[in-house]
């Protein structure tokens, strides 16, 4: 408690201090208020943000609530589909076999190198975004839920069958529940790949949510305001994988190793 | 020598356990007075340690014997320079200790050796303060090796071999140091019973050969009986002195030898008592 | 063993061959519009007859050039910050408190405030490329530094080992495996931001090629073609880094 007190005056007494360097460095002229906006400038627009908005009329919760939107469209239609996939795929072995070269380099393709493609078929607007933001969740989460099944402890099967368990049966109450931790960890993987890919899928051909917020405040040299916009991203981010790790405890409470599980 | 004060000493003139002997030895570790106590973070601190003193010769084979919150391990550690007492003081050869690196070898209970380097380079990195090039200290591990037993292991990491075998590194890898003082906590402790009735075997005829001062802590009054010359009893809460055996029985000891079962029983009480 | 690996490989290959056939035969039967979504061997056929090898293998070069140019130097800062955070207290109550607050903002978030700073050309790439790498491996060799088993350290103690030799020997050493999985982490995160990169501001580099490629109407399937060749490079550059770190750690740790 005495340690964790003693990091928090530190890291205040850090930030504190950044910010009260940055604006004397500005205040003397040593460093440009374009670059490096002095604290003063960021709480301006921290007001201007919030009340009539950057480009103006929009708010910078219509911003997030944009970016948050456009993220859950693209996430949940991709755990829709991979969930029940992979539940298949890592049941059966042949398919399993057959599909792990195309997971794997399906995974491998960057996102983003889809973007022009994607802008193609289906032009610069939402559904773009969507589609990129659940392509990118959907081979994350795929490739966790075949594996979370596949490599379930044997131990548990054969403890299953030693009871009579088999088949579907063996499957729901053994198999499946035992995939959940790692299932659970695909997910949160897939929301941190769809909330890398929203930033850089909104800088292209929009001027809504936050990756448009702080590139289009750049073109205006308001560097303040994509400051912002990048603690607000921080923030999001931030809150939510702990929320959903918070759900994971909740809805698991008997696994334990999450943390081990990487891949 | 107020260590040699026991409450074995009404038992001594009858009793296969004698009054520890007068020390024919000279003194290679000195513990006076050494006391110990954890800090806690609400209330009183826990006391583990109390006013230990002990004196250990040069070449013997001492065990410390208690329960479990006995504080023995406390008491290597302490010995070893790895913890602190909060009082008092441990002198080898006359020279109180500051720290670890004094001459005292130890051997964990978990092996401890370290996973990335093979069982030649664990045991030849034990050798790091002898002043020899690369080549002598890998000379110098793989006679060390041959003398566990394992200079066929000598390329294998330590996950590839089996737990006795990893112990029998560590105590190579300690043996590297040229140690005065082996210090060993419950270095069997993990082991199956056949391994580590094999180990004990081993650890004495390493004994026989590198004559060290050795301090064994183990739970086991057996493994105690088997070893030592001389036993000391740790009462738990806090760690003090109960007893001190010493043990004249010819190596090697039967365990079925009426005397070896008396001394069992002996200890025994001391430690439910 | 090695006749069911084969058969898992047949397997791999059926699969493949399927999925290649169908979008293939989906395109030739006028399923998909071929315009807009032409099959492999036409995407592949307009692009050896558009691109010449020595136009891939020169943005292949850029590309390569700038995902390890910054891949490297945010390795190496990574790891010196991480493991000096993780073993001296001070530096580490310093260290932390920015790295935790900075780490939650995606390297791509980054990209305006890098032109701010370093502007439209390659430092910019670098610097947020640089980041892609950097806190992955910052953060893993923190969290290994952190928990290395002190029983290692100990022994290592009773050998008289302290101070930096302490941390080279032994600490650092039993990090390497958390470390070597940031690391590839690291390697994955600069490649997908190396593609962001390329694709918002750049003229040269795969990403930049195939987004010319859209912004100028041009051919759909040498987009397809630039894709895959995008992820064909990760790919294989990913394998070689996992089988140099089975060789680094798997070595003692089993792998």
């Amino acid at each position: 408690m005495k340690r964790q007190l003693i990091q928090l005056a530190v890291a205040l007494a850090l930030i504190a201090a950044i910010l009260a360097g940055l604006e004397v460095g500005v205040r003397s002229g040593f460093l440009k208020a374009y670059q490096f906006p002095p604290a003063s400038r960021i709480a301006r627009g921290f007001v201007e943000i919030t009340t009539t908005g950057f480009p103006t009329g929009i708010s910078i919760w219509s911003h997030t609530l944009t970016t948050i939107v456009r993220i859950l469209e693209g996430y949940i239609g991709a755990l829709v589909l991979a969930i029940p996939l992979g539940l298949l795929i890592g049941a059966v072995g042949v398919l399993d076999k057959m599909t792990a070269p195309i997971v794997v380099f399906c995974r491998s393709i960057a996102t983003l190198s889809l973007l022009p493609l994607v802008i193609v078929w289906f032009g610069a607007g939402e559904l773009t975004k969507a589609v990129l933001i659940g392509y990118g969740c959907f081979w994350t989460m795929l490739s966790n839920v075949i594996a979370g099944v596949k490599y379930v402890d044997p131990v548990l099967v054969r403890a299953g069958r030693s009871f009579g368990l088999s088949g579907t049966e063996l499957y729901r109450t053994v198999v499946f529940p035992a995939a959940l931790p790692r299932i659970f960890a695909g997910a949160r993987m897939a929301l941190g790949v769809g909330f890398m890919v929203i930033v850089g899928a909104e800088m292209i051909g929009t001027i809504e949510g936050l990756g448009a917020l702080i590139m289009e405040a750049r073109s205006f040299y308001r560097s303040e305001i994509t400051i912002i916009g990048m603690l607000v991203i921080g923030v999001l981010g931030f809150v939510i994988s702990s929320g959903l790790a918070a759900a994971e405890r909740i809805m698991l409470p008997w696994s334990t190793d999450l943390e081990g599980i990487r891949r | 020598m107020g260590a040699r004060e026991t409450t074995a000493a009404d038992d001594a003139a009858t009793g296969p356990a004698e009054r520890a002997p007068a020390r024919a030895a000279a003194p290679i570790i000195e513990i006076s007075h050494v006391s110990k106590t954890f800090e806690a973070r609400h209330g009183d601190g826990l006391e583990v340690l109390r006013d230990i003193d002990l004196v250990i010769g040069e070449k013997e084979f001492v065990s410390l014997v208690g329960r479990s919150g006995c504080g023995k391990t406390t008491l290597l550690n302490i010995i070893a320079g790895l913890e602190a007492a909060s009082s008092g003081e441990v002198r080898i050869s006359g020279r109180p200790v500051r720290g670890p690196g004094q001459g005292q070898g130890v051997v964990f209970q978990q092996h401890a050796l370290f996973p990335w380097l093979t069982a030649l380079d664990n045991v030849a990195f034990g050798a790091r303060n002898q002043n020899l090039d690369k080549a002598g200290k890998r000379d110098r591990a793989r006679e060390l090796l041959r003398l566990v037993g394992l200079e066929d292991a000598a390329a294998k990491y330590p996950r590839e071999l089996s737990g006795g075998m990893q112990q029998r590194v560590a105590i190579a890898r300690a043996l590297a140091l040229d140690p005065e003082i082996l210090l060993m906590d419950e270095p069997f402790g993990a082991l199956d019973e056949m391994t580590r009735l094999e180990l004990q075997q081993e650890l004495l005829r390493i004994w026989a050969v590198r004559r060290k001062t050795v301090v064994f802590v183990t739970h086991s009054i057996e493994e105690a009986l088997v070893l030592s010359d001389r036993v000391v009893l740790l009462a738990a809460h806090p760690g003090r002195v109960s007893r001190d055996l010493a043990v004249t029985l010819a190596r090697p000891r039967s365990r079925t030898d009426p005397r070896f079962a008396a001394l069992h029983e002996e200890i025994w009480e001391g430690l439910s008592s | 063993m090695t006749s069911r690996r084969r058969d898992d490989v047949l397997l791999g290959l059926a699969g493949v061959a399927i999925a290649v056939g169908t979008w293939e035969l989906s395109a030739r039967t006028g399923l998909i519009d071929p315009r807009v979504f032409p099959g492999p061997v036409m995407a592949i056929a307009t692009a050896a007859e558009r691109l010449s090898p020595g136009t891939i293998a020169d943005n292949m070069g850029w590309s390569l050039y700038r995902v390890f140019s910054g891949f490297v130097l945010g390795t190496l800062a990574g790891t010196a910050i991480g493991v000096a955070a993780g073993w001296y207290r001070w530096f580490g109550l310093l260290a932390r408190p920015l790295i935790e607050l900075l780490r939650p903002i995606p390297p791509l978030a980054w990209i305006p405030l890098a032109i701010i700073w370093f502007g439209l050309g390659e430092p910019s790439k670098f610097f947020i490329i640089f980041l892609g790498a950097f806190f992955p491996v910052v953060t893993a060799a923190y969290h290994g530094i952190s928990t290395v088993d002190p029983m290692l350290i100990r022994a290592a103690q009773t050998y008289g080992l302290k101070g930096v030799p302490l941390l080279v020997r032994v600490a650092i050493p039993a990090a390497s495996p958390d470390l070597a999985t940031g690391i590839r982490i690291a390697w994955g995160l600069s490649f997908g931001v190396l593609v962001a990169a390329e694709l918002i501001a750049a003229d040269r580099g795969l990403g930049a090629m195939i987004m010319r490629e859209r912004n100028t109407g041009g051919s759909v399937g040498i987009i397809i073609v630039g894709i895959l060749l995008i992820g064909l490079l990760n790919l294989l550059t990913d394998a070689a880094i996992a089988a140099a770190i089975r060789r680094w750690v798997g070595r003692w740790r089993g792998a």
